[in-house]
């Protein structure tokens, strides 16, 4: 029942994850945060198998992280992207795999340009200037496909971010609770408060 | 004294050296001098071929291939050219290792991978050999350096003639004249150097590594005045 | 695929009598709709000559089974839904109250009403038990050992964060192998009173209220409502209390007793062991919690 959505505008990318943690029917946590902080200018949303979700996370945080260390520079989006996308891919074919969805989001500072990654956990990538995952992404991608402006300013990119909230909100039988927001643009990342 | 410590490359002497090292170093000394300058624009490589002879068959070098005749500069990567010094078989292998790695990293990152990584790479397994010294793990950036023979008389050539603001093309001037002063042959041409370059292709942004082929590199030559042709010009005017 | 599974999604005709209630050699009362909830006063279509799947009322039943068997681990497929249980604990001003019911279920039968849910795993730490009474109990007293030693090593107790990622990690790596556990790890370290729900898919979750086990969500009604921070010792004690009566009233896999520790900055202490019945007419302070008994 998790939902996230992201969306990129003129030099920030958005990530919004519901933050509530669900088991059978009841709701276990009201303020989980779904969006990891993977480097300076990099975020991660995931939702998926209870476990699989922090246990893959938090490999994937680790070892970017081990990346910086040993290199002494960060992985820029594209490159993050299509290394995560390898862990999955791998794990598929493993004895356990991980079966976790991934919203990627980061700003390249060498292109001063925002990328926006979608991911799935059979390790299918593609880049979106907007995506979802959940069932919100039923009622979020048509909205988006309407609403959404690439040249948008940040402002004006958590107006439609707003909507995609209200919009589940309104029409998706089961209420998320409250979302996490974090942008990422050429000052790094921060949480914002909707 | 020597004698006791110098069998292993993990055995230190007890004025802490590691003489199988030293050893190494000093065979490095007495192969084909290979230097490297990196100007504003690109990174020029020269290389001394110590392999010569009539009976050698350099067709390959001359068609198709990077360029080169395979003995001293390789192309590792599209990002990545390297000259080397040493053993020929040794230098194969570790070759080969580098174009493995630069591939494992394209697998898993979908990039070129980075220079200074790729270094590393070739670092780590020499270091896994050796323990400690200088062919043994360490590496270094450099603007303009030297290894192989007389490579003390090119490193301070280089120190004298190089500026931070050197274009490709007067560093590929400088690489010439430097090997042509500390290579023993009286002559340059192509069947003693090989020569490469790196810059960056202006249409689609891309590193464009060049290695010449012995045409190119007797073209060259002659341009900067040091072909074979100028000196025989000159012995028959004499 | 599961004989469960199967069972349920197969559309052959000879599954189809095999299901239906008119078959003489189907026992009466055995395994009927009501195995899946009331059929509604539509119970009579299938009577009717009408063929009906007994089949969970939910868009997607073989998804909804899947959800709740495990058929990689065991072939005979047991249902995994956490039985039997109520066990709660939350965080206040004063510490941590951990209170659970004592009742064990077979099917409808109560093996024991005098079943010790919380396991202590050391003077600091407390583990509740919920899903598989041996799984819990076995693992929970094994990470009392690793936190020992943890103690040995580090010359200081572990963190209740670092215990409960302990037995967190521990489970996941038997992920798909058929454990089954829902558990608090209820303590107090240097950061104060904490609690982390762990259970056998893997997930941890750091937390000030939690409720575990079938009659959770009627001890949520009654703990949800009447929790607050700043409650004191007595307050928090008898909410814990009143919302395993809660449950172990309405939920008819929990009850016999209820069992209350509180867990302070020097460690736990157990509070009591409650019979529920009396709460119902009699109460823990002379207020009975029975609704008949509380509006008279």
């Amino acid at each position: 029942m998790e939902c996230q959505f992201g969306l990129s505008g003129n030099g920030y990318v958005l990530l919004a994850a519901s933050t509530t943690a669900v088991r059978s029917i009841v709701k276990m946590k009201h303020d989980q945060d779904n969006i990891k902080v993977l480097g300076p200018q990099l975020i991660m949303s995931y939702s998926g198998e209870p476990g699989d979700t922090i246990q893959f996370a938090e490999y994937i945080e680790r070892n970017i992280r081990l990346y910086q260390i040993r290199n002494f520079h960060a992985l820029r989006p594209s490159s993050a992207a299509s290394w995560l996308r390898r862990q999955l891919a791998d794990s598929l074919r493993s004895r356990n795999p991980y079966a976790v969805n991934i919203l990627l989001g980061g700003y390249d500072n060498a292109t001063s340009k925002p990328h926006l990654y979608w991911m799935d956990y059979l390790g299918t990538l593609t880049n979106q200037p907007y995506a979802a995952q959940g069932y919100g992404s039923y009622f979020v991608l048509s909205l988006l496909d309407r609403y959404h402006n690439p040249e948008a300013s940040l402002e004006e990119g958590l107006e439609t971010l707003r909507r995609c909230i209200d919009e589940v909100e309104k029409r998706l039988v089961v209420s998320q609770g409250k979302y996490i927001v974090k942008v990422v643009d050429k000052d790094g990342v921060r949480v914002i408060e909707l | 004294m020597a004698r006791r410590y110098d069998s292993r490359t993990t055995i230190f002497s007890p004025e802490g050296r590691l003489y199988q090292i030293e050893y190494a170093m000093e065979a490095i000394s007495h192969a084909g001098t290979v230097l490297g300058i990196l100007a504003k624009d690109g990174v020029v490589l020269a290389a001394e071929k110590k392999v010569t002879g009539k009976l050698l068959d350099l067709s390959g070098a001359k068609e198709g291939g990077y360029g080169g005749s395979g003995e001293k500069i390789f192309l590792l990567n599209s990002n990545v050219i390297a000259g080397v010094a040493g053993i020929t078989a040794d230098a194969n292998s570790l070759i080969n290792y580098a174009r493995t790695a630069a591939q494992r990293h394209l697998f898993s990152y979908n990039e070129d991978i980075p220079v200074e990584q790729l270094a590393q790479r070739l670092c780590d397994l020499k270091q896994g050999y050796t323990q400690f010294g200088d062919p043994s793990g360490n590496y270094s950036g450099w603007k303009a350096t030297c290894i192989g023979a007389n490579n003390g008389t090119a490193q301070s050539l280089l120190k004298q003639e190089y500026k931070d603001d050197i274009t490709v093309e007067d560093a590929i001037g400088l690489a010439i004249r430097v090997m042509s002063k500390t290579m023993d042959s009286t002559t340059l041409g192509s069947e003693k150097l090989e020569f490469a370059v790196l810059t960056l292709d202006k249409k689609n942004e891309q590193p464009r590594p060049k290695i010449f082929k012995p045409a190119e590199i007797d073209a060259l030559l002659a341009k900067h005045g040091l072909g074979k042709k100028d000196e025989d010009t000159e012995m028959r005017t004499a | 695929m599961n004989t469960l599974v199967s069972r349920f999604t197969s559309s052959s005709s000879t599954e189809l009598k095999a299901l239906d209630s008119r078959d003489p050699d189907y026992g009466e009362n055995e395994a009927s709709d009501i195995t899946w909830g009331s059929l509604g006063g539509f119970g009579n279509l299938g009577l009717n000559g009408i063929p009906s799947f007994n089949i969970p009322t939910v868009p997607d039943p073989t998804a909804f089974l899947r959800l709740h068997t495990d058929d990689a681990a065991d072939s005979s497929c047991r249902i995994k839904i956490q039985h039997g249980t109520t066990t709660l604990a939350f965080r206040f001003q004063g510490g941590v109250i951990v209170a659970v019911d004592s009742r064990a279920t077979a099917g409808s039968y109560i093996a024991s009403g005098t079943v010790k849910k919380v396991i202590e795993i050391n003077p600091h730490l407390l583990g509740t038990m919920a899903g598989g009474a041996a799984d819990c109990q076995f693992w929970e007293t094994y990470l009392g050992s690793q936190c020992r030693i943890y103690e040995l090593r580090n010359r200081e107790r572990i963190s209740v964060a670092a215990a409960s990622k302990y037995l967190s990690n521990l489970v996941y790596s038997y992920k798909g192998m058929g454990l089954s556990m829902g558990t608090m790890i209820c303590g107090w370290d240097k950061t104060g009173p904490a609690i982390f729900y762990v259970d056998s898919d893997g997930t941890r979750l750091k937390g000030d209220v939690f409720s575990v086990g079938s009659g959770s969500t009627f001890a949520y009604g009654v703990l949800d409502q009447g929790y607050r921070w700043d409650l004191t010792d007595e307050e928090a004690q008898e909410l814990g209390r009143r919302s395993i009566y809660a449950a172990g009233h309405r939920d008819a896999f929990s009850g016999n007793t209820c069992n209350l520790y509180h867990v302070k900055e020097d460690g736990w202490k157990f509070i009591g062991n409650y019979d529920i019945t009396k709460l119902h007419y009699e109460g823990s302070q002379g207020a009975a919690y029975g609704y008949d008994q509380r509006t008279q």
